[in-house]
């Protein structure tokens, strides 16, 4: 295992570049910012709403997607993926590394901007139900939306944009359309988890165990798929 | 007529007879749709170096890349120190490679890079192998800057110290030379050769001919995906009989050695030169061995026999134009 | 021309320099404009690079398609057909709401290929080097972008109006009836593929990592009116009025609601109570300044 500790480190400095970090932290700071914003305005605090439309539909899978493709995408894109690749490592470490880092740095980002914006403006129901729920929600749910993009960046270079279709189109508006298919929706699954520990969710949020079981999943075939991939990457040559 | 590879055999390039070739590629091809990239290239490699010529687009780096287990073959094996290349990780515990593609972690200085190898490849003393690696490629001063920073030639030099961390008993190097000034280059290759000394397997690809004739111990000539030829080149040359050797000769009385030559069977060619004479023959032994007789008898005193074609330039460009 | 002298020789290869017609700038404009749209959709770049805008076009039609497929089938029932085409959900007012995202998506897709490679590249010489003025290449590529965009926008639309004309019981009585709409639904594209494709044309001009550039525009056209809706509901009404115009998707929806006179998607634009025409008057503005800045940023770019 002491092999995780030089592969996690390279990928965090790689990931964590000026730009990127700027952006990242603009992402996750504007919930925070809204609920300044609230606050001193006055108005009609109800952090449920912001966690869930701005953070859980929008932010939080941004902030995935950005990090999740990048953890070995910018790598395979500039070609420095092939330092990890020659090396006596089970593939199946390199796509831990990069899927540990991945879900760490999305819920290092998203997880304090929760917390601030439930504690800044407190909840119309229980503000504790709503700080457990949505943190614990976050938690595995981004780390799932990290998980599935890093190792879809495994299979196309193009994955930023698979993931915004998917995020947008799928989550956004089809899988609302087709009721029997809201099990595959990551965003489905999160707000269920939220929804397990009390927190008022709107619509009609899928059962706790179908959650829970729907974010394993994509974990445990993110890790697997990303490891089969790994052992089967082809590095071409310029000739 | 020039003898073709025979298609059953693998011809050894510079393994030892009855010992398993260190680094062996069997009757490979790889294709990408329909285009070619290698066509069923045969050869093994033992301890030395071997100079890959070709020119751009030849296949080189395609080659390497599929030694380096890092493209799974289209048929045929690879097989390093006899077990296959491909989908096997284990491989890397004693090969190293430094690829073509300029870029290596930016944001690394030369120092954390070769660290950084050290650790993943699991050596015992990553620091410290990591700093022979920086001398050993006369690193030392630009080792704490962020490779970012860094020339071509330097990061060259970074990227090798990278593949030598954890001594590599085979170590494969794409186009090492490219922009390194005279002075590296001929560090780099002195530092080659010692590592080939000591029994290593050193393979590097080129598409300038002198790199190759000064370093390689033996050529492996690929065009067009195909292996062209494979050798000690001067011995390649020696096999090209459908074509001729051109000799040039400064001698006491020239017009009279011509003359005399062209009374030997091993000569059909001579022409008069000012300064000197140019003869063609086709047969290299029967000609040098004829040469000093007939000189004798025609009482001529030689004063520079000289083969004119014998370089690796001629060898390569008659065997791309065949 | 041949030279010669004792240490050296000249030789004549006949290379003739061109003296022919020259094509001005107008030609080179076009040139580069209809570059741009071939670029859009990956024409002549291999089928990988058709797959993204040709999908995201396919789905953007596709509900327009079905809408004609079901009430032709239903025409065949009787002559309610009529009635059937006025009650499904996918109307002439209502696909902007349906389409809005594919439109966001493909800018995002392609407005980075566009506007990043050149900069990447380092080709900005090349062009400049020509004929063609700074302005010129910036205002081709918006254009390029903009017209791409608009064909996507409006296909859908125009489906829609030819199946309602040939689904009336008598075409000219459809077409009649339907003409109205054309003009409607023209103005509606127009105004997606300015602003969207003019706001996607600055972003990608100022970010020439395409990862960075696809998610930031992205980031813009779905973040605020989400922002913009928390505001309304919990801070104040006023100071949402005050941004909604600011957010390109909140706009769009208030075009869509002034030209249609339909009730719009967003719950902000509905409650605002701004004008029709406030709309139309903040999408001209970001579409001029948009465009105003993409040229700006190239007359200033350093090369």
């Amino acid at each position: 295992m002491s092999v995780m500790a030089p592969l996690i480190e390279v990928t965090l400095r790689g990931l964590l570049g000026r730009r990127r970090t700027i952006l990242l932290a603009l992402l996750a700071g504007l919930p925070v910012l809204m609920a300044l914003l609230i606050k001193v305005s006055g108005g009609r605090p109800d952090s449920d709403r912001i966690l869930d439309t701005l953070v859980v539909r929008t932010v939080m899978p941004l902030v995935a997607l950005i990090i999740g493709t990048a953890a070995i995408g910018s790598e395979i894109d500039d070609g420095t993926a092939v330092y990890l690749i020659i090396k006596p490592i089970p593939r199946s470490r390199i796509a831990l590394s990069k899927i540990l880092v991945a879900a760490g740095l999305t819920a290092a980002m998203i997880i304090p901007a929760v917390l601030l914006t439930a504690l800044l403006l407190g909840s119309r129901n229980d503000t504790a139900t709503t700080v457990v729920g949505f943190t614990v929600a976050c938690l595995v749910g981004g780390s799932a939306y990290a998980a599935a993009f890093v190792t879809l960046s495994l299979f196309t270079s193009r994955a930023l944009l698979l993931g915004l279709a998917y995020v947008l189109i799928w989550e956004g508006v089809l899988s609302g359309l087709l009721e029997g298919t809201k099990f595959l929706s990551i965003r489905q699954a999160t707000l269920g988890v939220a929804a397990a520990f009390g927190v008022h969710v709107p619509g009609d949020p899928l059962a706790p165990g179908v959650s829970v079981a729907v974010l394993i999943v994509v974990l445990a075939v993110a890790f697997a798929l990303g490891s089969w991939r790994l052992a089967r990457f082809e590095i071409r040559g310029g000739d | 007529m020039t003898q073709p590879p025979s298609p059953s055999a693998a011809p050894a390039v510079t393994a030892a007879p009855n010992v398993t070739p260190a680094l062996e590629v069997d009757h490979v091809s790889r294709w990408y749709g329909n285009v070619v990239a290698v066509n069923d290239i045969s050869f093994g490699l033992g301890a030395g170096v071997t100079g890959l010529l070709g020119p751009n687009g030849a296949g080189k780096s395609t080659l390497l890349h599929l030694m380096a287990g890092l493209l799974a073959p289209s048929a045929g094996r690879v097989l390093v120190e006899g077990a296959d290349a491909w989908r096997r990780p284990e491989l890397y515990r004693h090969l190293g490679l430094v690829p073509e593609r300029e870029s290596v972690h930016s944001f690394l200085t030369g120092r954390e890079f070769a660290r950084l190898n050290a650790r993943l490849q699991g050596v015992a003393d990553p620091d410290g192998a990591a700093a022979r690696a920086i001398a050993t490629v006369d690193l030392i001063d630009a080792a704490d800057r962020p490779i970012g920073t860094y020339s071509k030639g330097m990061r060259q030099r970074a990227k090798l110290a990278g593949a030598l961390v954890h001594e590599p008993r085979v170590l494969l190097l794409d186009e090492p030379f490219n922009g390194m000034d005279p002075r590296q280059r001929l560090h780099m290759m002195t530092l080659l050769r010692s590592m080939a000394a000591e029994g290593r397997t050193i393979l590097f690809s080129s598409h300038i001919l002198e790199e190759v004739e000064r370093l390689a111990d033996s050529v492996l000539v690929v065009y067009a995906g195909r292996l062209a030829a494979a050798g000690d080149f001067r011995s390649i040359r020696r096999l090209m009989t459908d074509r001729p050797h051109t000799f040039t000769v400064r001698s006491s009385d020239d017009r009279r050695l011509a003359a005399a030559l062209m009374a030997d069977a091993s000569v059909f060619g001579t022409e008069l030169v000012t300064g000197h004479v140019a003869i063609r023959t086709a047969d290299y032994d029967a000609f040098t061995r004829a040469l000093p007789t007939v000189a004798r008898d025609a009482a001529v005193t030689l004063f520079e026999v000289r083969p004119t074609d014998d370089s690796l330039e001629s060898v390569f460009s008659y065997l791309v134009r065949r | 021309m041949t030279a010669s002298g004792p240490g050296g020789n000249i030789y004549d290869l006949g290379y003739q320099p061109y003296t022919g017609p020259r094509l001005g700038r107008r030609s080179a404009v076009r040139a580069l404009f209809s570059q741009s749209i071939r670029a859009c959709y990956g024409i002549g770049r291999g089928g990988r690079a058709k797959i993204a805008p040709f999908t995201l076009a396919a789905i953007a039609v596709l509900p327009a398609i079905l809408a004609v497929g079901i009430a032709a089938i239903a025409a065949r029932a009787g002559p309610a057909a009529g009635a059937i085409g006025d009650a499904s959900p996918i109307r002439y007012e209502t696909y902007h709401g349906l389409v809005g995202i594919l439109i966001m998506l493909f800018c995002a897709a392609q407005a980075p290929e566009l506007f990043g490679r050149d900069q990447r590249y380092g080709v900005l010489p090349l062009y400049f080097s020509r004929v063609l003025t700074r302005p010129d290449y910036a205002l081709a590529k918006v254009l390029g972008l903009m017209v791409s965009l608009f064909a996507v926008a409006v296909a859908p639309y125009l489906i829609l109006f030819i199946g309602r004309v040939f689904v009336a019981p008598d075409p000219a009585t459809g077409l009649a009836h339907e003409i109205a709409v054309v003009p409607k639904f023209v103005l509606q594209a127009v105004l997606v593929a300015g602003l969207l494709g003019g706001l996607a044309s600055l972003i990608a001009a100022w970010t020439p990592r395409r990862a960075y550039a696809t998610a930031t525009i992205i980031a813009v056209f779905i973040i605020p009116p989400i922002i913009i809706a928390i505001i309304a509901a919990q801070a104040s009404q006023d100071l949402a009025r005050a941004i909604v115009l600011f957010s390109p998707g909140d706009v769009l929806d208030g075009t869509n609601a002034a030209i249609f006179g339909s009730v719009p998607d967003s719950v902000v634009v509905a409650q605002d109570a701004l004008p029709g025409w406030a709309y139309l008057a903040a999408a001209g503005v970001g579409i001029a300044g948009s465009v105003g800045l993409t040229v700006r940023r190239y007359l200033r770019i350093a090369t």
